[in-house]
């Protein structure tokens, strides 16, 4: 999909740019900051993130296969130790406890790469160096009939530079 | 309309000695700085060469060691009956413990919005994964036949060899391996976003191409920020009860067994307080020089020294109070096992360890009471020394006197290091401090991106009155 990109030196320049572009209606906007700034939350109003569910799903998967491997090894091949029960609950405690950390935390890892499309190893469009170091970026899909309007918008809100990617 | 950040009132008088979460870098002006100060250190020096020629001679003395140790077997590594544990262990509990500073650094300082963690906590967390990979290696050294190491995690296998799970040093491996995992993995993650700044600066085309890949194409977009934010924090929450858990694991290894001096509900907290301090000492202990070095006082502040130095002056009051509850416990244990062996500790065979341990843990930290030593980094420093050596002690005195003096007199011995013990000691710093030194050289000691939150973003529009965060 083609669209336009604009580099700002300013935040508040770039903030005004995206709110006049979602009021005129310019629906797949994505911003490049160096840094988060919640200011553009507020105007994109993203819904929440998605990692959370894998962080919880990864962490039940973790405490039950901690425990259950543990059981699962002691019922195999019994060894009575200490006294304590063939399969002791409370020393397993700590494989659950440790398997919930290490594959929660893996999972958790694994749902941001999945929901932020990452790794990317292949060059995009709509993206310049500039935007991890002191600039904010604006890209807006659009079709070319509409390109022309959004670049306007974008210099009128103070852009340093705005060209047409596709 | 949206908020938008404004910069600082200007003329606001700051309190010099409060570090909080409102920090302020007034030498730091724009995003670029941060960007170029910082990849301005990744250039090699001469120093930095000759560091690392003296670690790496020292990791090939330990190497060395090892190899005629593996050669003439366990017994030239000064074990004698009834010590059976030594240097290898005291040095395995040291090293883990070190790595919990930079976990309480980069986690949990992160969930309680403690500002001055930005300048310190990337290099603690390097710390934590080096000194863990460090602290992997003793339980191997300490092995008689060390290739077989694997033997301590379960899958099945055909010579239907099982771990016990019961067993502490079962769950040391876990919890190890865990605490290894998530450490590399947070402190990954947290370098994404930078690796794509040096990506976007660099310009020699074979180190482009390594941080292109190794910044997985991040493009610093709202929502990549979105989704990283929300697993940082989750990281983090996962890493806080890691850090307190992992060190308990490994008190357990004591605390489990029917010992004097071990046998001990105490011992978790006691070891996770003291995990934490001796962090904290290795963390002045490389920060201090590492600022100077790289001309970065004004990144790393005084602010930031003096409140890592409070946190490390309360930590040294809990390590404190443990030992005197030890002390307490051991009288009022009843038996007469505790009791000399209380004594044997303090006051006999071991008394120079304990006391070593006393003044560098309890006595000399005392002087963090006063702000201008707090405020002092070459003290900073000395003092770091002196708790890294008395952290050191101290895991010897938990581990040495209680196997030189059991219960029956025919059980009490003594305990001399060899030049094997000495050698695999100074190779383990040599290890620990080679990862370091390449590290520092690679990539960013300090988090730029986390640099940048906490300076205000360029506005088109002044806003005298400060604006919304």
């Amino acid at each position: 999909m083609p669209g336009v990109i604009a580099a700002f030196h300013e935040l508040d320049a770039a903030v005004h740019a995206v709110e006049a572009l979602k009021k005129e209606r310019f629906g797949d906007l994505t911003v490049y900051t160096p840094t988060p700034h919640h200011e553009f939350d507020e105007v994109l109003a993203r819904p929440e993130s998605h990692v959370r569910r894998w962080t919880l799903i990864g962490g039940i998967f973790g405490c039950t296969f901690g425990y259950w491997i543990w059981v699962w090894v002691s019922r195999y091949w019994p060894l009575v130790v200490g006294g304590k029960a063939i399969v002791a609950w409370v020393p397993y405690t700590i494989f659950g406890f440790e398997v919930m950390v290490l594959i929660g935390s893996l999972a958790t890892v694994f749902g941001m790469f999945a929901n932020s499309r990452i790794p990317r190893l292949t060059a995009t469009v709509g993206y310049d160096p500039r935007f991890s170091g002191g600039h904010f970026g604006v890209w807006v899909e659009t079709t070319p009939d509409r390109a022309d309007a959004a670049a306007e918008l974008l210099r009128a809100h103070g852009a340093e530079e705005v060209r047409s990617e596709r | 309309m949206a908020t938008t950040a404004a910069p600082f009132p200007s003329g606001e008088e700051l309190r010099p000695n409060v570090a909080s979460a409102d920090v302020h870098f007034p030498a730091i002006k724009t995003y670029e700085q941060v960007d170029e100060e910082i990849i301005n250190t990744l250039r090699p020096s001469l120093a930095w060469f000759g560091l690392l020629t003296l670690a790496i001679l020292a990791l090939l003395i330990g190497a060395g060691s090892w190899i005629y140790q593996i050669y003439a077997g366990l017994g030239v590594a000064g074990y004698a009956p009834p010590v059976m544990w030594g240097v290898y262990i005291v040095s395995f509990v040291f090293w883990v413990g070190i790595g919990h500073a930079g976990t309480l650094i980069s986690a949990i300082l992160y969930l309680f919005r403690a500002g001055f963690r930005t300048s310190i906590y990337r290099v603690s967390e390097a710390m934590t994964v080096f000194a863990v990979m460090t602290a992997g290696l003793f339980p191997i050294l300490h092995l008689g036949r060390p290739w077989k190491f694997f033997y301590l995690i379960p899958y099945p296998n055909w010579r239907l060899i099982w771990p016990n799970p019961k067993s502490p040093l079962v769950w040391d491996v876990f919890a190890i391996l865990t605490y290894l995992t998530v450490s590399a993995t947070f402190l990954y993650i947290g370098l994404i976003p930078d690796f794509a700044i040096m990506r976007d600066r660099e310009k020699n085309p074979i180190r482009k191409r390594l941080f292109a890949t190794l910044s997985l194409g991040w493009r610093n977009s709202d929502k990549e920020w979105r989704h990283f934010a929300r697993a940082y924090l989750f990281l983090a929450a996962f890493a806080t009860p890691l850090v307190l858990s992992v060190h308990s694991v490994v008190s357990f290894d004591f605390a489990m067994a029917n010992m004097p001096g071990w046998h001990e509900t105490i011992f978790p907290p006691y070891f996770v307080a003291g995990a934490i301090y001796s962090g904290l000492g290795m963390v002045f202990t490389i920060v201090i020089p590492m600022r100077k070095y790289f001309k970065l006082e004004h990144y790393i502040t005084l602010n930031d020294l003096d409140a890592a130095a409070k946190m490390c002056l309360f930590v040294s009051m809990v390590v404190g109070l443990a030992y005197l509850t030890e002390f307490q416990m051991g009288y009022l244990a009843g038996t007469s096992f505790e009791q000399e062996y209380w004594w044997n500790r303090t006051f006999g065979q071991w008394w120079w360890a304990e006391w070593i341990i006393l003044i560098c843990n309890c006595v000399l930290p005392m002087s963090l009471f006063s702000q201008k030593l707090r405020r002092n980094p070459a003290w900073l420093f000395i003092l770091s020394i002196f708790i890294n050596i008395g952290m050191w002690f101290e895991r010897f005195t938990i581990i040495v006197p209680t196997l030189s003096h059991e219960f029956e007199p025919w059980q009490w011995g003594g305990y001399r290091p060899t030049w094997v013990d000495m050698g695999i000691l100074i190779g383990s710093f040599g290890w620990f401090f080679m990862w370091f030194l390449l590290f520092i050289k690679q990539m960013p000691t300090m988090a730029m991106t986390e640099f940048k939150e906490l300076i205000p973003a360029r506005m088109a529009k002044s806003h005298a009155g400060g604006g919304a965060h």
